[in-house]
């Protein structure tokens, strides 16, 4: 019998290009355990044609933690000029940071959410990605949310989990919103909170 | 002017020493594709990986006991850190890689110390890490060994063992004395 595999929901958002900065983003891509690789450049594993990205910018690692069945994954920074935010965190080249189970990653005008659904196979993982037409993440920096905050008439719209059989398609609108209370995963984790509306600025 | 005052300022280098020793080195060969006191300039994003394939491996060995990929090494640096530190990953499903006393499943892996002993199967390695400014570039260096790093007690030379059998506490070595015999290895 197959073991599950491991999969990355990619939601991706550009800020100024829009859905045509991903034009050659696959709606899936398997990978094997070795660093999967983000950039302009030839040699990246997910391509993005962004002039403000550098020829690899990023890698998200598979690894496994000491005493665990699971695969872990950490993001570590590769470009030597541009930053990455992660979860609030920015970090610069070489810096490396471990995900959680929704992560949301800003670099070179691009919002990546990535929320992972583990499986058990360790040989490969899988990434799907989904375009989002609207802005994802609020702001880059850690933001610490309480119930005073989360009022319900600004619940975010949720990612979709759904991968778009056959093409990238867009996520479902904002009245497909999932129950957003904070939600603790399976891992532990409190899943982090994903705002729309976006000042994007000079980010990274 | 000369080019030697118009050029950019040098910059030292991280430096990782790899002391090979295994007990068929001389009649197997197994480490004859390391290019051994020669020193390597690699980029720092490279993951540097060890096995026997050697369209896959970095540095090979020549031994079908060695797995296709057995480890790879890559740079990472700390939050406001300047210095570069190593990762250790254990590649291979069916060897555990024993960094010090820390065994390493497939896929584990750890901040590799100063000055650490990694070892899988007969294989010794002491590896020896020297800080550089660069953050571009790392340099590895492979020294052989005539003789086991462990028998020999090179590896805790500098941290002799008291009277009492324990080593000191600051020591970044074993929290313990290790006796190691053939079967063990």
């Amino acid at each position: 019998m197959e073991k599950s595999l491991t999969v990355l929901q990619v939601t991706l958002y550009h800020s100024t290009q829009g859905p045509t900065a991903f034009t050659n983003v696959p709606s899936r891509l398997q990978h094997d355990t070795s660093p999967l690789l983000v950039g302009r450049g030839q040699d990246a594993h997910l391509q993005l044609k962004l002039p403000r990205l550098s020829r690899l910018h990023l890698s998200l690692e598979p690894y496994r933690e000491k005493g665990s069945t699971l695969l872990s994954f950490c993001l570590k920074a590769l470009s030597h000029r541009g930053c990455v935010w992660v979860n609030g965190l920015m970090i610069r080249y070489l810096e490396q940071v471990p995900l959680s189970t929704v992560n949301r990653v800003i670099f070179s005008g691009v919002q990546m959410v990535i929320h992972i659904d583990w499986g058990v196979s360790l040989e490969a993982f899988v990434c799907c990605f989904h375009l989002s037409p609207s802005p994802l993440i609020y702001r880059p920096e850690a933001e610490e949310t309480d119930e005073y905050e989360s009022s319900p008439q600004e619940q975010p719209p949720l990612v979709s989990r759904e991968a778009t059989p056959g093409h990238l398609g867009f996520l479902q609108g904002p009245s497909q919103t999932q129950d957003s209370s904070p939600q603790q995963s399976s891992r532990g984790e409190t899943e982090i909170q994903l705002q729309r509306e976006l000042t994007d600025g000079a980010l990274c | 002017m000369s080019s030697f005052e118009d050029a950019e300022t040098e910059e030292t280098l991280t430096c990782l020493q790899m002391t090979l020793y295994h007990p068929g080195q001389l009649q197997s060969g197994v480490f004859q594709t390391i290019r051994f006191y020669n020193r390597e300039k690699l980029s720092s994003s490279q993951m540097v990986k060890f096995g026997r394939n050697s369209n896959i491996c970095h540095y090979t060995f020549q031994d079908k006991q060695v797995s296709r990929v057995q480890f790879s090494l890559q740079l990472f640096k700390d939050f406001n850190s300047s210095v570069l530190s190593f990762e250790i990953k254990n590649l291979s499903k069916k060897t555990s890689l024993i960094v010090d006393n820390m065994e390493l499943g497939y896929l584990n892996k750890m901040t590799l110390p100063y000055k650490c002993m990694v070892r899988f199967g007969d294989y010794q390695i002491l590896m020896e890490k020297e800080d550089g400014e660069s953050l571009e570039v790392f340099e590895t260096q492979f020294i052989l060994s005539p003789r086991s790093l462990l028998q020999e007690n090179i590896w805790a030379q500098h941290y002799p063992i008291p009277e009492n059998g324990n080593y000191s506490s600051s020591s970044t070595q074993s929290t313990s004395p290790t006796e190691m015999d053939e079967n063990e290895l």
